[in-house]
């Protein structure tokens, strides 16, 4: 299927004619269907579809959680086969994605421990704590922290990481509104000073155009790209001004059009 | 675990186990001396059973179990049910009772000895002694437990105190109270079978001791085996019984491993 | 926010208040009361007292005492060993869980008593007897607790450690190990109250030394305030390294969040 909206750049993923395959139960279930999209690198892309559209699995394949059963996933050039180095995953369930028994500060390093010296974990905790606007609970333990503030620190652990890509499955959507505007802000922050690629699922379709560079509608079951929509709002993103504007409003007609159409299907 | 009905790796390994037993007795490269092998105790079970002895000793056990059962059932859950509707008690008697919990109850036998000397009495005090306590803990942490929000639904609904007691609290207390009651009957076993070993000479305990004191060790192991299987299927039997009972709860309060 | 739970009233607030003994300080003083003298069946409590007091001046009290505390602090230690490492190793495998499956849940059944004669007759009447009969008797609870844990890990908790690239060995040593801890000293919870019993069991079948052995001996020789007397002893052992328990799992489980803790199976 033909991409819109790509521009010249180097490729970070390259997914060619993808599929899974599960046999729950002895029975064949198709979750992803021959799916080909391509991610550049330094791109802020998300990704929306109702629920059993394979959102999860894409990420997950992605991520090297989980092994394609036909079609190719490469990232910079390498087949995924496991876990690529400088690609992690941000989850929804940020509290039981936590070590519940190691404080903020020691779960932000857990990615790094062991990899480098003493000196450079510290630091990069302290970088990575900044970033979240977490610095003075470094010491407190997750089940002290608000949900917000939970998903932070699991943001955290990954910066830490100082990885190519994050990909962060719905991970605002258990937390309010407030916090969710808060915490989309913060993560455009790091997108911008980072040039980190982003592949972020969403079921909140404002969010998705106020965050992407380009939005993927999903169709399914089985998983299938349904439509791209490519977002052209101006950066740095405000969340009263961008979303005020007639592009704005015009790409979430677009793109919620697009998903009913999709679970048309 | 996921319960499928053939555990074949299971079943297996307990064959090879069984094989394994039987070769390393057989061949004498095992050391210990006095270690039947597994034919020798199948043949000293089917001669328990065909002579009648094994079901005689073990009516005698279940008879002290099931009475001993029923009083601290009785005895557990009513003191439970004081405990736990009544502040006022809990207050100023239950560490009374949390003291006297961890005295162990087998503690208690020679004073039974002393004063009942070997007897049904003598099984029964150390029997319930030691039963009630599961039964007392489980019905006065069901009830405690209760959600307080089941209790905003009484008083919303105006329920008269006895309905909902009847209606609201015990029911949601239920799968608490049929653990208790579960453990009740596997501590009431255990202390069946130590006041046999100990105090009063007949039923299952008693068995095994006097098998090794005569140095007859395929009845001893025929012996044991059995009271492991009676037990597991005790509480096999309760296990269903409590999901006949309490087929509406969707979950298992789990108290115990 | 919650506070870390390290202030020394929390390290407490797991034994019972001080008022509610008053019924039994309350039923003691009548007993004692009522018949000064002594029935030969119901001694008064000060008897009791004075025939501790006798035994310890004997030097019969505080080497039985010493024996019986030596074998459960060893029996407990070798158990948790025992049972934390091959809890964790079977929890691991979905293999040995099946396979051993049905011999586990045979001898967690198992009544704990018949253990002993068992081992009577394969080992014989040697010093480490009590001890191995303890040790097996007790490290069910714990390795079936760890196992069940370790096995139930969350799938999630599994991802990330793949997702942060984590080697085998840490993700044993930083996810798994950990994560098993709290269902690991529920397993030890049981434990201490099972040894205390099974200790006191072999004591008192087999005569070997300790406070079982003595209060066995007493009950012979019809010294009743003797046996009341150790009975209590008895108590206070039970309730000391329960409570003794209750402190150090407060102290390890500092940094987990609080759970409603009214989980005692008794």
């Amino acid at each position: 299927m033909m991409e819109e909206g790509l521009a010249d750049g180097q490729n970070i993923f390259e997914c060619d004619d993808v599929s899974l395959e599960l046999f729950p139960h002895g029975q064949r279930r198709l979750i992803i269907d021959r799916l080909s999209l391509t991610i550049r690198a330094g791109e802020f892309l998300t990704i929306v579809g109702s629920s059993g559209t394979g959102k999860t699995t894409l990420l997950r394949l992605l991520g090297g959680l989980v092994q394609a059963t036909s079609g190719s996933i490469r990232f910079r050039g390498a087949t995924v086969n496991s876990a690529p180095e400088g690609v992690v995953v941000v989850f929804q369930d940020y509290s039981n994605a936590l070590l519940q028994w190691r404080s903020v500060a020691r779960n932000v390093a857990l990615g790094i421990e062991g990899k480098l010296d003493n000196a450079e974990i510290a630091k990069r905790v302290n970088e990575a704590l900044q970033m979240v606007e977490l610095e003075r609970n470094a010491d407190d333990y997750p089940w002290q922290l608000s949900g917000g503030m939970q998903q932070r620190v699991q943001l955290a652990r990954a910066l830490a990481l100082k990885p190519d890509v994050m990909l962060m499955d719905e991970p605002f959507g258990a937390l309010d509104a407030m916090t969710k505007a808060t915490l989309q802000d913060e993560v455009l922050q790091v997108h911008a000073r980072t040039g980190t690629s982003f592949v972020f699922i969403t079921h909140d379709i404002e969010e998705a155009v106020y965050l992407g560079d380009r939005v993927v509608v999903l169709s399914g079951p089985p998983g299938r790209i349904h439509k791209i929509v490519p977002i052209s709002l101006p950066r740095p993103r405000d969340q009263i001004k961008t979303r005020q504007t007639p592009g704005f409003l015009h790409l979430r007609v677009e793109i919620h059009a697009a998903v009913l159409n999709a679970e048309g299907h | 675990m996921r319960p499928s009905f053939l555990n074949i790796p299971g079943t297996l390994t307990l064959l090879a186990v069984a094989a394994a037993w039987e070769a390393s007795v057989q061949s004498g490269a095992v050391t210990f001396e006095y270690l039947p092998a597994p034919s020798g105790i199948i043949i000293a079970l089917v001669d328990l059973v065909s002579s009648g002895e094994l079901a005689a000793n073990t009516a005698h056990t279940m008879r002290s179990v099931l009475i001993g059962w029923i009083l601290s059932i009785a005895i557990g859950s009513g003191l439970g049910l004081l405990f736990g509707l009544s502040a006022f008690a809990r207050r100023y008697f239950l560490a009374s009772l949390e003291v006297l919990r961890p005295l162990p109850a087998i503690a208690f036998l020679p004073v039974a000895l002393l004063l009942f000397s070997f007897s049904l009495t003598t099984e029964l005090i150390i029997i319930v002694y030691a039963s009630v306590w599961p039964m007392f803990v489980n019905t006065m942490g069901g009830i405690t437990n209760v959600s307080s929000r089941l209790h905003d639904v009484s008083l919303t609904l105006q329920l008269s105190r006895r309905r909902a007691l009847t209606k609201v609290l015990i029911p949601a207390a239920a799968p608490a109270i049929m653990v208790g009651c579960r453990l009740c009957m596997g501590t009431a076993l255990v202390m069946a079978i130590i006041a046999e070993m100990i105090g009063n000479p007949h039923g299952l305990g008693y068995a095994v001791v006097s098998a090794l004191q005569a140095m007859r060790p395929e009845r001893m192991f025929a012996y044991v085996i059995f009271v492991g299987v009676l037990a597991i299927s005790l509480n096999a039997c309760l296990i269903l019984a409590s999901r006949q009972l309490l087929s509406g709860h969707t979950r298992e309060v789990s108290h115990h491993a | 926010m919650p506070k870390r739970r390290k202030s020394f009233g929390f390290l407490l607030s797991g034994l019972p208040a001080l008022r509610g003994l008053l019924p039994l300080v309350l039923f003691l003083a009548t007993w004692q009361a009522i018949d000064p003298q002594g029935s030969p069946y119901f001694p008064p409590p000060s008897t009791w007292w004075v025939s501790i007091v006798t035994l310890t001046k004997s030097g019969r009290l505080l080497p039985a005492l010493n024996a019986t505390l030596m074998t459960f602090v060893l029996a407990i230690a070798i158990a948790c060993v025992l049972g934390g490492a091959a809890g964790i190793l079977i929890g691991r495998s979905p293999i040995a869980r099946r396979a051993l499956g049905p011999l586990l849940e045979f001898c967690r059944g198992l009544p704990p008593p018949v253990v002993v004669p068992v081992a009577v007759l394969l080992l014989g009447y040697v010093e480490s007897l009590k001890l191995v009969i303890v040790v097996l008797v007790v490290v069910w609870p714990i390795l079936l607790n760890t196992a069940s844990s370790t096995s139930a890990l969350s799938e999630l908790l599994l991802d990330v450690s793949r997702t942060l690239r984590l080697s085998r060995i840490a993700t044993l040593r930083k996810i798994v190990l950990p994560a098993a801890v709290p269902a690991f000293l529920v397993g030890v919870r049981g434990a201490v109250p099972l040894a205390i019993i099974i200790t006191l069991l072999v004591e008192m079948i087999t005569s070997l030394p300790g406070i079982g052995s003595l209060i066995v001996i007493s009950q012979r020789q019809f010294r009743s305030s003797e046996v009341y007397g150790l009975l209590i002893v008895a108590g206070l052992i039970g309730f000391f390294l329960n409570s003794l328990f209750i402190v150090i799992e407060g102290l390890l489980l500092s940094r987990w969040p609080p759970r409603a803790s009214y989980a005692e199976g008794g």
